[in-house]
């Protein structure tokens, strides 16, 4: 900025850079404890989101062997429910059916019964195999309530949507140089200097991406509460007032046995409201069952049409007019929020993205850690600590997948037992180990397991025969996995002419 | 497919023309900043025209984001490591003397008490506007996560922890005391 030597007269400062300094400080104290307090949460949220977004990838991947289906007949559709019901026996209460598409190739059949069971049917509605699901499922309940007591896991999980929605406004007010640095990224010297320019280039630069997904995930997480408090306040508790507002009529409760809902008739008195995106029965071998038909327009962000059947026939029909603005808003949260709104381009688009705000998790805490060690103030402890978490978790998610691929009939106690275990571990080695070494070792060992996890799946699931989307994770995986023991390796080499040469640059 | 490369394109034809306007002195920066403004309200208008209002703003966001993360890796500065410590030109979080009863209170303001006043303003605008009921209760579920991310915001930062209780504890008592007197 030498040149601003030269202008003659003052200058008249630019607006950011005439917010006070005082206010600037206080403000980077609030997002300095904010981000203390949530860092952990908000990475393992983060991290655990940004491999949801591939969960029909993941689903696909765990099960190679799915028939290619990419449209069915109602007769299919009859075929698989019958199948399904008959395998079920007795109490079925509900019965999903999500239909194929572009992202699901397959028709999924899922059974609520007294055993709960789930299967893959081919494109004349026979059931080819039962549904593996144990990783995705695992990863989508890390993201959504982290395996903790849905109820507090989501309201947890809603609260580090706020803490970092919170975050991203005093990040912004506690950045006045917001311009002046806009396209700085200066890596290597001041650690400090370097970590602060990647925190702040990529918080600012995907500033719109971080306020959809922590508003949508904060807003998803604390509806329950929401609705709780409401209800308490306008509707003398009775919360069920405010979720009618958006569900589908039920029908009228009637128990007696009876034949299994036909959907033929049904198929045949919808209108063309774009695609069929889920059949939901509800007690479909009992007089009062129901058949609910959600549409899907692949043009819009959210559902686009209901309509329901009882064995009267059509009993409720809610076409695209009929949604409120709200409903579409509602409608759109998931989508957005995932990331499963555009195909391919917008999950990849989104899986870097999700890195990013990962990073920043990340990122803030080097940032403390660094400005403590500039002051004189080191905190190796929480160095220690801090290294155990971030590469406990890429170790303990690679860990679970293994867990899934070995015994995929295993249920989540298992994955959620192995990821925890490493984790735990990986904390544990904190005590004894520098952080630079957990680091080093994290990023090696994440980066085997990756490895393992590729070649194993490749090798013995499907071959070389298998769909083009496996093999793709595959080598994502692979990539990833090579991409760690790159840095690891990287990382051990510079060690060691540290060590070698202490005087030296390392 | 092709739309969307051509959005994100324009969005890293905008991110590069205010990369050169960043980089130029004086008068000359004008126009490049103009140019990639108009880039990306270009590639937002091409994605809103070919994948609809809804999807497209939400696309273009996202490409935007993602051609601006390259052309600032573009920019990437390698430094030499400094035997002596660099000057940093950011500024230090304050350093507040603090107590126990304040830093409670601060937590209690951030975390519960500010959830609760955030609840009495999305309440009170559900109850106190007008339209279809499912369009209240989404637009108030949204304002309460943004108020209680604001109040985080605030109630973490102002050294005066007093003069925010006093806010808060007002917010909710007029925010749940109103919209219980007009009923929804």
């Amino acid at each position: 900025m030498s040149g601003a030597a030269a202008i003659p007269g003052k200058k008249r400062k630019p607006l950011l850079s005439r917010i006070p300094t005082g206010f600037v400080q206080a403000v980077l104290k609030g997002h300095s404890g904010l981000g203390i307090a949530f860092a952990a949460v908000i990475y393992i949220v983060c991290l655990s989101g940004t491999l949801a977004v591939f969960y029909d990838e993941f689903l696909r991947w765990e099960n190679p062997d799915a028939p290619r289906v990419e449209a069915v007949s109602p007769e299919a559709v009859q075929t698989a429910l019958e199948q399904a019901v008959q395998q079920a026996g007795e109490g079925v209460e509900h019965v999903y059916l999500t239909m194929p598409d572009k992202d699901r190739p397959y028709l999924r059949v899922s059974v609520d019964a007294a055993q709960e069971s789930d299967w893959i049917a081919d494109g004349a509605g026979d059931l080819v195999a039962p549904m593996r699901d144990a990783w995705s499922e695992f990863i989508l309940g890390l993201h959504i309530y982290l395996h903790l007591p849905a109820t507090w896991g989501i309201f947890v999980v809603g609260m580090t949507g706020v803490a970092l929605l919170s975050s991203l406004i005093s990040g912004i007010l506690a950045h006045p140089r917001i311009l002046r640095d806009a396209f700085h990224l200066r890596i290597g010297g001041s650690q400090r200097l370097q970590e602060a320019d990647l925190h702040n280039r990529i918080g600012v630069w995907g500033l719109p991406f971080h306020i959809v997904i922590s508003l949508t995930g904060a807003f998803l997480g604390l509806v329950t509460v929401t609705v709780g408090v409401l209800g308490l306040v306008m509707f003398d508790g009775d919360t069920d007032r405010i979720y009618d507002l958006f569900l589908a009529q039920e029908p009228a409760e009637n128990p007696a046995p009876a034949p299994l809902l036909d959907l033929a008739p049904m198929f045949a008195q919808l209108p063309d409201a774009g695609r069929i995106d889920r059949i939901t029965l509800e007690h479909p071998t009992e007089q009062g069952g129901a058949a609910l038909f959600d549409f899907r327009n692949d043009a819009a962000l959210a559902e686009t049409a209901s309509y329901a059947f009882d064995r009267g026939g059509l009993y409720y029909a809610k076409g695209a007019e009929d949604f409120t603005f709200g409903e579409t808003v509602l409608g759109s949260m998931g989508p957005l929020h995932f990331g499963w709104f555009s195909g391919g381009v917008i999950k990849i688009a989104y899986g870097i993205l999700g890195l990013g705000v990962t990073y920043l998790a990340v990122g803030g805490i080097k940032i403390w850690l660094a400005r403590r060690r500039d002051k004189g103030r080191p905190a190796p402890g929480w160095e220690r600590v801090w290294a155990a978490v971030v590469w406990g978790q890429p170790l303990g998610l690679a860990a679970a997948a293994l867990a899934a691929l070995a015994a995929p009939a295993a249920g989540q106690g298992l994955l959620i037992g192995v990821w925890g275990g490493v984790a735990l571990a990986a904390l544990a080695l904190a005590a004894a180990l520098p952080a630079a070494a957990i680091g080093r070792w994290g990023k090696m060992l994440s980066g085997a397991a990756l490895i393992v996890l590729g070649l194993w799946h490749a090798a013995g699931h499907g071959g070389l025969a298998g769909p083009a989307l496996v093999w793709i994770v595959d080598l994502a995986l692979l990539a990833a996995g090579a991409l760690l023991c790159g840095l690891a390796l990287g990382g051990m080499r510079s060690a060691r002419q540290r060590t070698v040469a202490p005087q030296g640059h390392p | 497919m092709l739309w969307m490369t051509l959005v994100g394109a324009g969005g890293g034809a905008g991110a590069a023309a205010l990369s050169r306007s960043w980089r130029t002195r004086g008068s000359g920066r004008v126009p490049w900043t103009a140019l990639g403004w108009l880039a990306f309200a270009a590639a937002m208008a091409l994605a809103v025209a070919t994948l609809g209002a809804g999807r497209g703003v939400f696309v273009a966001f996202s490409l935007i984001s993602i051609a601006a993360w390259i052309v600032v890796a573009c920019g990437l500065e390698i430094r030499q490591v400094r035997r002596r410590k660099s000057r940093s030109l950011a500024p230090e979080p304050v350093e507040r003397p603090s107590t126990w009863w304040r830093g409670t209170l601060r937590w209690l303001l951030a975390g519960p008490i500010g959830l609760f006043a955030a609840m009495g303003i999305g309440i009170f605008y559900l109850t106190w506007t007008g339209g279809a009921d499912q369009t209240r209760l989404v637009i108030g579920g949204m304002i309460v996560p943004v108020v209680w991310a604001a109040c985080m915001a605030w109630t973490l930062a102002d050294n005066r922890i007093l003069r925010a209780t006093a806010f808060l504890i007002g917010v909710i008592v007029f925010g749940f005391g109103l919209s219980m007197l007009k009923g929804f």
